[in-house]
């Protein structure tokens, strides 16, 4: 594999334990911007000017508003404001049975639906009490990891995308990654019927076995986008102006990003070697090996080298796990006639938690305790690392120009439809 | 699951507290920051998880009754419970310890807000405030997040009624 020199060779970095978590010395920062700063108090004779942007600005990844205070050219002050896109899904899941409740997640995190299925459905297996058989437990996994490769490709495509095409000219590493995007959609097609929105994962198993010679046509469409990573790679890692915008743009603190709860690749990049695939096995992954890519350099390159590594391992993962997948049931409950045949035992409140392209897709849900509604959730959060994603914008970006804010921004990858719900 | 025992220990012998297998401690409001900045700097608890506000409607209590076959039923007043979860991440042992803690907060009294301990409770308790009404005393910006600064009521809350119509939607 061919790779360009790395800016941030790892051998030379000098390592700290900050609260038993080793890190990079060189990301520390002493002292953070205030967040709630008066900006009466910003040096009186500076003519600033205060800046809305969004929600509509196609860089900002949906409808995020950004309220920024400039000095000229470099930012003095960010405030996010969230909630364009709130539709109440958390009220609506005390509404609909445990069943039904799949397919409206699955617009939360809209580039990766298959992660938000599997976070919620193990949070009502583990309510419920149900089992999943060994066979659904591989064909989650091997679905999350082909939707975590999905998801990362959407975002490399953006990414160049937020830097005004810097990469290749134009728009042209969009076009390449939504080339290889396209092949991921058509193997779930295959599998689930449909190209988004899949409702394939029940409480206790999945809806869709794998349909004969689907695991070879994936694995062969796994190698072809193998390829083509290392073809990203030769086009974007050794860009001189790939590197000029995101070396040393956007550098995080990782104490900082831990107090925040960051979680996923945005932790990983500044050297926090943490992935819950590894450290918190569920579905198949406790029968898998998994390689955790972190960079000590904490900035948007980083980010951008753990997102291409984590690509080639979930390329690794998948396509060993299609080599044995078991035989057997894919669901360990009955298939469902009514929506209110599962039912939770107790109503007590449930925590369970995933590994998405994102970082910590939580799921916390509370039963109900009247008989007649026992098939309804009485409360049912999702912790969504979005969320805490956006927050670092008032840490990181003051001090920066316009044109790193919006770098910076596509560098952390946030989901707009899972930060508002 | 099992609460690591450490945290246990703290809990128990400093706070007296007692262990709630499937939730962890209830903490009353008066003990929440003491507790929550313990957890953090002796224990290592770093990483926010998340913190969840649960509404219950007040529940009459109803006296048993054993000729219309009636079990008793104790009563409890409006309130919210406010569910707290943490992490310890010591990557040198890959350990991923989850604790978490629960505060019962009555409808019309405050919980102090762990914004100050934890950076990232901050917009969690701002959620939770905007869509259960749970008050976080000391926080520093606690507005509404998610719904229209103008919305009436709070939408999380079981009293709410979803079924009618609701300014500016009417």
């Amino acid at each position: 594999m061919s790779l360009h020199a790395t800016p941030h060779p790892k051998d030379t970095v000098k390592w700290t334990t900050v609260g038993g978590v080793r890190v990079p010395v060189h990301l520390l920062i002493p002292n953070l911007p205030d967040p709630f700063m008066d900006i009466e108090d910003y040096e009186p004779d500076a003519d600033l000017m205060v800046l809305n942007m969004g929600p509509q600005h196609p860089s900002t990844h949906g409808v995020l508003r950004v309220k920024l205070v400039l000095d000229g050219e470099v930012c003095v002050k960010v405030t996010p404001y969230l909630g364009y896109l709130h539709r109440g899904v958390e009220k609506l899941c005390e509404k609909l049975s445990y069943v039904q409740i799949t397919p409206i997640v699955d617009k939360n995190d809209y580039v990766s639906p298959m992660m938000n299925e599997l976070a919620i459905n193990m949070a009502f297996e583990k309510l419920i009490g149900a089992e999943v058989p060994r066979r659904a437990r591989y064909i989650r996994t091997i679905c999350a990891e082909i939707q975590r490769l999905g998801s990362h490709l959407l975002w490399l495509g953006t990414f160049g995308l937020d830097m005004g095409g810097a990469i290749g000219g134009g728009g042209s590493i969009f076009m390449h990654t939504f080339r290889e995007r396209e092949l991921l959609l058509d193997l779930f097609e295959d599998l689930t019927g449909c190209r988004f929105h899949y409702n394939t994962h029940t409480v206790g198993g999945n809806r869709h076995d794998i349909p004969a010679g689907w695991a070879a046509k994936a694995t062969q469409v796994l190698a072809v986008i193998s390829k083509r990573c290392i073809e990203y790679e030769d086009f974007v890692r050794g860009n001189k102006v790939f590197q000029a915008r995101t070396v040393g743009v956007g550098i995080i603190d990782p104490v900082l990003a831990i107090d925040l709860g960051i979680s996923g690749p945005v932790l990983r990049a500044s050297g926090v070697d943490v992935d819950l695939r590894r450290d918190q096995p569920y579905a198949a992954y406790d029968e898998i090996a998994v390689n955790v890519a972190t960079d000590p350099g904490g900035d948007c390159f980083s980010r951008y080298v753990v997102r291409v590594d984590e690509m080639r391992e979930s390329i690794r993962i998948a396509t060993e796990l299609l080599a044995g997948v078991p035989e057997g049931p894919i669901c360990s409950l009955k298939p469902v006639k009514l929506p209110g045949a599962v039912k939770a035992k107790h109503g007590q409140g449930v925590y369970s938690s995933i590994e998405s392209p994102r970082g910590e897709l939580g799921t916390f849900v509370v039963g109900n305790t009247v008989r007649r509604q026992s098939a309804i959730p009485y409360r049912c959060k999702i912790r969504s690392p979005s969320m805490h994603l956006l927050q670092l914008l008032p840490y990181i970006c003051p001090g920066n120009n316009i044109s790193d804010i919006i770098v910076t921004l596509g560098s952390l990858d946030p989901i707009m439809g899972e930060v508002d719900r | 699951m099992s609460w690591p025992t450490d945290a246990a220990t703290l809990c128990q012998d400093r706070f007296g507290l007692e262990i709630c297998e499937a939730e962890g401690p209830l903490v009353s409001a008066d003990q929440a920051l003491a507790l929550a900045t313990a957890l953090k700097d002796e224990l290592d608890f770093r990483f926010f998880v998340h913190v969840v506000s649960v509404h219950y409607p007040e529940v009459e209590a109803i006296a048993a009754d054993e000729e219309k076959g009636i079990d008793a039923i104790i009563g409890t007043p409006d309130h919210t419970m406010v569910h707290y979860r943490l992490r310890r991440l010591a990557n040198p042992n890959r350990s991923t310890d989850t604790f978490a803690f629960r505060i019962k907060v009555p409808t019309g009294e405050s919980t102090p807000s762990l914004s100050g301990v934890w950076l990232g409770a901050d917009w969690q308790e701002r959620e939770q405030y905007d869509l259960v009404g749970t008050v976080f005393s000391g926080h520093p910006d606690l507005r509404r997040i998610m719904m229209p600064e103008d919305w009436p009521g709070h939408p999380l809350r079981r009293d709410y009624a979803i079924d009618t119509s609701h300014f500016p939607w009417r």
